[in-house]
């Protein structure tokens, strides 16, 4: 019955309003839609075979001895030594470093990159000069910088968060000019003939044109600037989930390495899904796509 | 309301588009443009909502040269350009709204304009779940809104299927008789434009063949005596040395 509804949509005769559920949030119908014809179970099986098998590689290996053991710690191993050393508030630490220093170091690359991409936009003269020196800056890969920010600026937070900001900005930059530069034309015309003022188009079409390219940039700046993240702790710290993992090599604790680069991929999922959220909920006027191009 | 096209000239580098083009639309009135794409219409209709401008002559509105887009003249747009980020209703209520009505003044008179077109039920959609027909009359809700004084439309029923396309020309109808409107209408299908204008204004090559008054009763249909007539006339003069590619 709900898919019926769904496809109403696209009837022509939909606003004749006969089928009073036509009226409810489309938004509610879609999603079931979206469903996959799987149960929830099978959802879960892939990463539960993925810890199994590697339980039982490591499990076999302790006595096969393949390798030595130490190298490739079981996953049950891991779990009891991670509380163990969450208990001495290791993990708290160093995820709370980490975090402070992502947040501080994307917030003012992305604040900058939109900033300066505003400028390119309003003015033109800006644009011309920096333009060129952005094709010249933006191929270098930002981790080559490190070295060059430590002796500048030192070991502090400083060089760690600013390379942060300068690895977010680069992507939300040119992302951001890109979305500003495909506003559609008779978007503009159709405000102009309706009244609106330049600062009015301004805000309310160029802007709102511009947002899902500005996601798409974050997007792409999440990733590479936990990269930075990790090599800049790597390099002259003394916390964080990077300084956990060469801490640990330097005393073999094999253990803590695995249980950091595991905190990693947690903290990145967790920004990344904060992140889609986030579009979901900006973006909700946005409809189409692979998923509503064919009903599965 | 008096809309003046005097000696209007245009050209694209080399190209000529329009050469010494004459027209007057009064208030109330009908005009449709009809003519083969490449004509040169959509670049009048462009030059007189004030996106493009004159190299030769001038259009006046009651006696002003046109400066540039106002809300004076309401656009409809082939490709609908709403805004997809908006509801409908916010879609309606944006001229009102930054034209400096109180936001919820505005939003009443869009209420309003949604229901002239039969679409206040969608108000809380957005955009990209309506149908292309449905699109079309917010487009004319919205440009409606800001009480244009004159409403240009530049082919808005062209990527609509034939059924819908018939449907919107009724309801056009039906929203003119009701507000009587001033519209400058461009099209090149040529039953479109006999079943819509009061005049009909043949263009060839950047220069314009001929004006039609169609005095027709309204509402009009193919059966309407004269109809058929009309269309034969502007059809052959449309025709007339057209080379037939070979």
């Amino acid at each position: 019955m709900s898919d019926i509804q769904a496809t109403g949509i696209a009837d022509a005769n939909a606003h004749a309003g006969t089928d009073p559920a036509a009226m409810a949030p489309h938004r509610v119908v879609r999603k079931k839609k979206r469903k996959s014809g799987y149960a929830p179970i099978w959802n879960v099986l892939p990463y539960l075979l993925f810890f199994v098998v590697w339980e039982a590689f490591s499990r076999i290996n302790e006595s096969a001895a393949l390798f030595n053991p130490l190298f490739l710690p079981a996953p049950t191993t891991l779990l009891s030594e991670g509380w163990d050393l969450a208990k001495t508030g290791l993990i708290w630490d160093s995820v709370l470093a980490s975090s402070i220093r992502i947040l501080i170091g994307f917030a003012y690359g992305a604040g900058t990159a939109i900033a300066l991409a505003v400028l390119m936009v309003k003015f033109r003269q800006v644009e011309r000069w920096l333009n060129p020196v952005l094709s010249l800056v933006s191929p270098i890969p930002s981790l080559a910088l490190l070295p060059l920010f430590i002796i500048w600026f030192g070991i502090g937070e400083f060089p760690k968060v600013l390379l942060i900001a300068w690895t977010t900005m680069i992507p939300v930059l040119v992302n951001t000019v890109e979305g500003f530069k495909s506003v559609p034309s008779t978007l503009i015309r159709s405000a102009l003939s309706l009244g609106a003022s330049q600062r009015q188009i301004f805000t309310r079409i160029m802007i709102p044109s511009a947002v899902p390219n500005l996601l798409i940039g974050a997007q792409i700046a999440l990733g590479l600037s936990f990269g930075a993240l990790i090599v800049a702790e790597m390099m002259g710290a003394d916390s964080g989930l990077g300084y956990m993992i060469v801490d640990a090599r330097n005393y073999f604790k094999i253990t803590n390495i695995f249980v950091a680069i595991i905190l990693i991929g947690i903290e990145y999922s967790l920004f990344s899904v904060i992140l889609k959220l986030l579009e979901r909920r900006v973006l909700a006027w946005r409809k189409g796509g692979l998923n509503d191009a064919v009903e599965k | 309301m008096k809309l003046a096209v005097e000696r209007v000239g245009k050209s694209f580098g080399e190209r000529t588009i329009l050469k010494d083009v004459s027209l007057t639309v009064k208030e109330h009135e009908f005009v449709c443009i009809l003519g083969h794409s490449g004509c040169g219409k959509s670049t009048l209709l462009n030059m007189v909502a004030g996106y493009m401008f004159p190299d030769e002559g001038e259009i006046k509105v009651d006696g002003k040269p046109i400066q540039g887009p106002s809300k004076a003249r309401g656009m409809v747009f082939q490709d609908h350009a709403l805004f997809p980020w908006y509801s409908v209703l916010e879609n309606v209520s944006f001229g009102p709204e930054v034209q400096g009505m109180p936001k919820k003044k505005a939003r009443e008179i869009a209420k309003e304009f949604l229901a002239l077109v039969g679409l206040e039920k969608h108000a809380s959609h957005y955009p990209a779940e309506l149908s292309g027909g449905m699109k079309q009359r917010v487009g004319i809700a919205r440009a409606l809104a800001s009480s244009p004084d004159i409403l240009l439309m530049d082919e808005p029923f062209g990527a609509l299927d034939i059924l819908t396309r018939d449907m919107m020309q009724r309801e056009l109808r039906r929203i003119y008789e009701k507000l009587k409107p001033t519209i400058l209408f461009v099209t090149h299908s040529i039953s479109e434009a006999v079943y819509l204008a009061d005049r009909v204004v043949v263009m060839k090559r950047g220069a314009i063949a001929d004006i039609f008054e169609v005095d027709i009763a309204h509402p009009r249909s193919y059966e309407s005596p004269g109809f058929g007539e009309a269309m034969a006339r502007i059809e052959r003069l449309l025709m007339e040395d057209e080379e037939v590619p070979a």
